[in-house]
């Protein structure tokens, strides 16, 4: 009853219930007032995404003067044209794809079964390795960029996408959200039921766990992913230009002493886009584990 | 229903492996392509004998923009030359000092900045190559090859460009407070001493045109003063003596007058509210460096056309400029050498500031600079040329150290600006700055 | 698969434990295996299944994880205890406490620890709870949800340096948006940038922008996997909707929820690239006088901009200690108050 948006839209749940579809939460339709609401979010989320995109349609002078501009002008295309060939944006899109691609199919595979032997299944040291897991969270990360360019040094492995692919295969982060996850909502029941049922561990894992966890698991890939894409310190200490990932492509946009502002936004905007057609696709993961329950229940 | 979703989890799964496989296939892949043609990986793998060399940037040097590096590869059809840009600089050089101890992954030359290159001359000389014996050195002014020469006289950087100071000056609104508006007459006012360009400032103040200051900031003050003093933070021996350097005093006092006279906008460089200062005209003059030419005339636009002039600063004084230098863990020491060399030759220079007002460092050429037209057109024909090379010659050798930049920073970021935004006492500001320079050297 | 048999097994996964302890820890696995009559090659294989499958699932983390992540962090602990610069890494000496003893003396750094506290709480309070709210929101059945999900999402995704150069024109002294909008109500300006809390409430603003549309996501996973009856139950007792959120929402959630605790407040303490990139030149201060510099951005003027990397490597290691002296506190607390229960 704090808020007036969660009474409000109590309300119209009680509505749509007499139309007799279950009493639970998530099958009720929304309330006019939750639209309002979320779209107050969106335009927040947003206005900044947009305003790149305005900045990268107008001249770079023009983003100086005040008031800045709030609407379309008419370089975008010139714009991202420049960005996109100064920046050779097309091979750091491909290695991009790659690098951030791997890495997000390796995370969510590997906390998956992590994170489901660390919430359902009992062995030695567990509790200390999930600790040690959650413990290495707590070490910001920047610093050991010097000791770990030292070691892909060593290796003989600079300037190569492997150097930013190998040591985000795995998170500590995904691999505690997944046991998270799986803590509520995998039930012992259901596995000790395949169990019964001479069901081995793959088997379980494979028509249990994953299914279970297919929305955190599109969760996890999607943040992953983006995180991935966006990546920007190591990337740029472990690569050059000659083999760019996206964000060491773009660092090559705003040479010489006056920088021209509009094609670094228009650099900006084409690094994101990709994102935008990977958030529909991910997201469309997230309703598939509810569709499915739906259908099946 | 059961069935169908099997089959798209197995696809799903297999698109999965794949994709994993191919990832790390990929990535090791591009391994063996970058053997072969990258100059890091050495060899001559593209059959030709073709040499590729790559060069690290932090971005400001224009040498693809005035087409050198074009120029360069049809003089020399055997070599291909690439650009790695890192256009932060607080990643840049931590990223070259890694890769340059890690002995792999350098590019064949490696740009320094005159914020590092005591660091460099200190730390990594032996990571680079000595180019003293390479050049006529007598081509370079003496205080810019001094700086990157190490005390057993290793040469490990070729001077690319410079920053001589002059005043840059809103002639319009100079004329609306009453003062004059001639450069050779303002250039006499403040002759000798920055601080009499701050008392112009006040005279400024008194019939300034409404919604404009004087100047920028306080700190644009200091820092055009400082860079002129003979010594600043490091004496010659390289102890630390900052707090006991009459330039940095001098400076520190003229700045500590802009901070708390009103006459400055209060504005923080290279923030987009200060390049927005220069596109609405809300200072009225700022100390700048000839880089910053083409960086005034961009911002400011149409709208300041014909209405900035130059004149000569009250003291010779330098900001900013960086050195080329070729590692030793390049493939093509030969082949970047030359290349270096030819980059940071006077004629070449000469070309980058026809195209970006980047000085030479190098005074043979400076009877041959020739600004663009509309450069000097939008600065009220000022003779630029005259004005910065007159700055240049008298220049005096300053002793720089190793964290030259973070005492530099550590005086404008926290000293000045807790004076001018946020109206501390000059000896709070001071205090604050000493105990900032205590953190850096980790006393 | 999934929906009908959870539905059938949500009473057991409702009862959980108190917040604080990690829960489910304790209760492991039920299908330790119910051998049937002799010891047949099948049964052995299986106890051998039981036994060996936890390792087989956590080795590929752990040995990647150990690889690429624990050993360049065990070196930075390494570099804690020398004294050693990012110039010279092979001139290391033995530095014993010095670079710890070095920050307990600092000003800085407490002052640091203070404003990671303060603008932890003041960025990770309001977005967690936002983060809810609108997870619950985006539960609904809606229209183009993927569309809505996907929206929340962006700024995660924008660029930060498109982000900041928006925010910064936003929040800029002289012209900008918000100061305009202060004026209007009849404020005076404030400098967003310099003013103690004015900068700490624009970099948390920035924070909760960037962060909140992501922790609603992972609100929203968790709660697809909420058994639907759980629901109809509490509505036969004749629960409302809010004590339906209250009573069965948050419960459910609970696990997630203390993920998502942990993970923002290891965020806020290693907060740096926000205001890094709000302070313009010199980002790395956090303001002329540190008003918000966090320990992550001192730990990254040390390092990188000054080349301390001895002393940045025992900031970072002083998070760690920080955080684990917090998580114990949390936990003693939890003990004590699950006792007095």
């Amino acid at each position: 009853m704090t808020t007036s948006e969660l009474t409000l839209s109590q309300g119209a749940g009680r509505t749509r219930r007499s139309r007799g579809r279950g009493g639970a939460g998530k099958q009720l339709h929304a309330g006019p007032v939750t639209y309002v609401v979320l779209t107050v979010f969106a335009l927040v989320s947003l206005a900044p995404l947009v305003w790149t995109a305005i900045a990268a349609s107008r001249t770079s002078h023009r983003l100086d003067e005040t008031p800045p501009p709030l609407w379309f002008g008419g370089n975008l295309f010139r714009n991202l044209q420049s960005a996109w060939d100064q920046a050779g944006l097309g091979t750091a899109m491909f290695n991009s794809v790659i690098v951030a691609g791997t890495i997000t199919v390796s995370t969510v595979l590997f906390s998956t079964l992590a994170g489901f032997a660390f919430a359902k299944l009992r062995f030695r040291f567990s509790g200390l390795l999930l600790l040690l897991t959650i413990g290495t969270m707590m070490i910001p990360p920047q610093l050991a960029v010097v000791p770990l360019y030292l070691w892909m040094s060593d290796l003989g492995w600079s300037n190569q996408l492997q150097t930013v692919i190998l040591p985000s295969l795995v998170t500590a982060f995904g691999t505690f959200f997944m046991r998270q996850y799986l803590v509520q909502a995998l039930p012992a029941e259901l596995i000790e039921a395949a169990r019964v049922d001479g069901a081995s561990s793959v088997r379980i894992v494979w028509h249990v766990v994953f299914p279970a966890a297919r929305p955190a698991m599109a969760v996890l890939g999607l943040l992953t992913f983006v995180f991935a894409w966006n990546d920007f310190l190591w990337p740029i200490i472990a690569l050059n230009q000659q083999n760019p990932t996206v964000q060491v492509a773009l660092n090559s946009l705003g040479t010489g002493y006056v920088p021209d502002q509009a094609v670094i936004m228009a650099g900006a905007l084409l690094g994101t886009l990709p994102l935008l057609l990977a958030f529909v696709l991910f997201g469309k993961q997230i309703v598939g584990g509810i569709m499915q329950g739906a259908i099946k229940g | 229903m059961r069935t169908s979703i099997r089959r798209s989890q197995r696809l799903m799964a297999l698109a999965a492996v794949a994709a994993l496989t191919t990832g790390l296939l990929a990535g090791c892949a591009k391994d063996s392509d970058d053997d072969a043609s990258d100059g890091s990986g050495g060899g001559n793998g593209s059959g030709k004998g073709k040499i590729t060399l790559t060069i690290g940037t932090f971005g400001v040097f224009g040498y693809k923009q005035a087409g050198l590096y074009d120029e360069y590869m049809k003089l020399h059809p055997d070599i291909s030359i690439k650009e790695n840009v890192t256009t932060r600089t607080d990643v840049y050089w931590p990223k070259v000092l890694t890769r340059l101890q890690a002995g792999s992954g350098t590019d064949d030359i490696e740009a320094i900045e005159i914020g590092n290159i005591t660091e460099a001359v200190q730390t990594q000389a032996d990571k680079f190559v000595d180019l003293g014996k390479e050049v006529d050195k007598s081509q370079w002014l003496d205080w810019k090859n001094a700086q990157a020469t190490t005390k057993d006289g290793k040469l490990i950087g070729l001077g690319t460009d410079i920053g001589p100071m002059a005043v840059c000056y809103r002639k319009d609104l100079f004329q609306q407070a009453g003062l004059p508006t001639d450069r050779t007459e303002l250039a006499q006012m403040w002759k000798g001493d920055w601080s009499k360009y701050v008392d112009v400032g006040k005279q400024y103040m008194k019939k300034a045109p409404k919604g404009t200051k004087f100047v920028d900031s306080a700190s644009s003050v200091y820092n055009a003063a400082v860079g002129g003093a003979s010594e600043r933070y490091y004496d010659k021996d390289g102890n630390v003596v900052w707090d006991r350097s009459a330039g940095v005093k001098k400076a520190w006092d003229a700045a500590m007058t802009v901070a708390t006279s009103d006459m400055s906008a209060k504005l923080k460089q290279f923030d987009p509210t200060w390049d927005q200062g220069f596109a609405n005209g809300t200072f009225a003059s700022v100390a700048c460096p000839a880089w910053m030419i083409g960086y005034i005339e961009q911002k400011s636009g149409d709208s300041g056309k014909g209405k900035w002039d130059v004149a000569a600063a009250p003291a010779a004084s330098n900001w900013g400029g960086s050195f080329l230098g070729v590692p030793t863990a390049t493939r093509h020491q030969k082949e970047a050498v030359a290349l270096a060399k030819w980059l940071t030759a006077p004629e070449q220079q000469a070309k980058v500031f026809a195209k970006q007002a980047s000085f030479p460092s190098t005074p043979s050429v400076y009877t041959k600079l020739k600004p663009q037209a509309d450069t000097t057109a939008y600065f009220s024909g000022a003779p630029l040329t005259q004005i910065f090379s007159d700055s240049a010659k008298t220049i005096p050798s300053q002793p720089l150290g190793a964290k030259d930049k973070p005492i530099d920073n550590a005086i404008s970021d926290v000293g000045i600006l807790q004076v001018e935004q946020k109206g501390k006492s000059p000896a709070q500001g001071w205090d604050a700055a000493r105990n900032e320079i205590k953190d850096v050297l980790g006393q | 698969m999934t929906r009908p048999k959870q539905a059938l097994a949500h009473s057991a996964s409702s009862a959980e434990a108190a917040p604080g302890t990690p829960p489910g820890a304790a209760r492991g696995a039920r299908g330790r295996g119910t051998p049937a009559g002799a010891v047949s090659w099948r049964s052995r294989l299986y106890r051998w299944d039981m036994k060996a499958s936890p390792y087989a699932f956590v080795s590929p983390f752990f040995v990647l994880f150990a690889a690429f992540t624990l050993v360049p962090l065990l070196y930075t602990a390494w570099y804690s205890l020398h004294h050693v610069q990012l110039s010279a890494l092979d001139h290391q000496t033995w530095a014993g406490l010095d670079n710890y003893r070095n920050l307990w003396s600092s000003d800085f750094f407490w002052n640091a620890l203070r404003n990671t506290l303060t603008i932890g709480v003041i960025s990770t309070v309001p977005q967690l709870l936002a983060a809810l709210g609108l997870a619950h929101l985006l539960n609904y059945r809606l229209r183009g949800s993927t569309v809505w999900r996907v929206v929340m999402l962006t700024p995660y995704a924008t660029s930060v340096a498109a982000a900041t150069l928006v925010f910064t024109l936003l929040y800029s002294w002289d012209g900008g948006m918000v100061n305009w909008l202060l004026h209007f109500l009849g404020f005076g300006p404030v400098n967003w940038r310099e003013s103690d809390w004015g900068s700490q409430f624009a970099v948390s603003s920035i924070v909760i922008w960037r962060w909140t549309g992501y922790n609603a996501l992972i609100y929203l996973a968790a709660m697809q996997a909420i058994p639907t009856d759980l629901y109809e139950s509490a509505a036969i007792d004749g629960a409302n909707r809010w004590q339906q959120f209250r009573h069965v929402t948050v419960p459910q959630l609970r696990p997630t929820i203390l993920f998502t605790v942990v993970v923002s407040t290891i965020g806020a303490t290693q907060l740096f690239g926000e205001p890094l990139l709000f302070g313009g030149v010199s980002g790395s201060k956090g303001g002329s006088e540190h008003q918000y510099q966090t320990l992550g951005l001192y730990m990254y003027d040390q390092g990188w901009i000054i080349g301390n990397l001895g002393k940045a490597s025992a900031i970072a290691w002083s998070m760690f200690l920080i955080l684990l002296v917090i998580a114990a506190i949390n936990l003693l607390l939890t003990r004590r108050l699950r006792k007095s229960r």
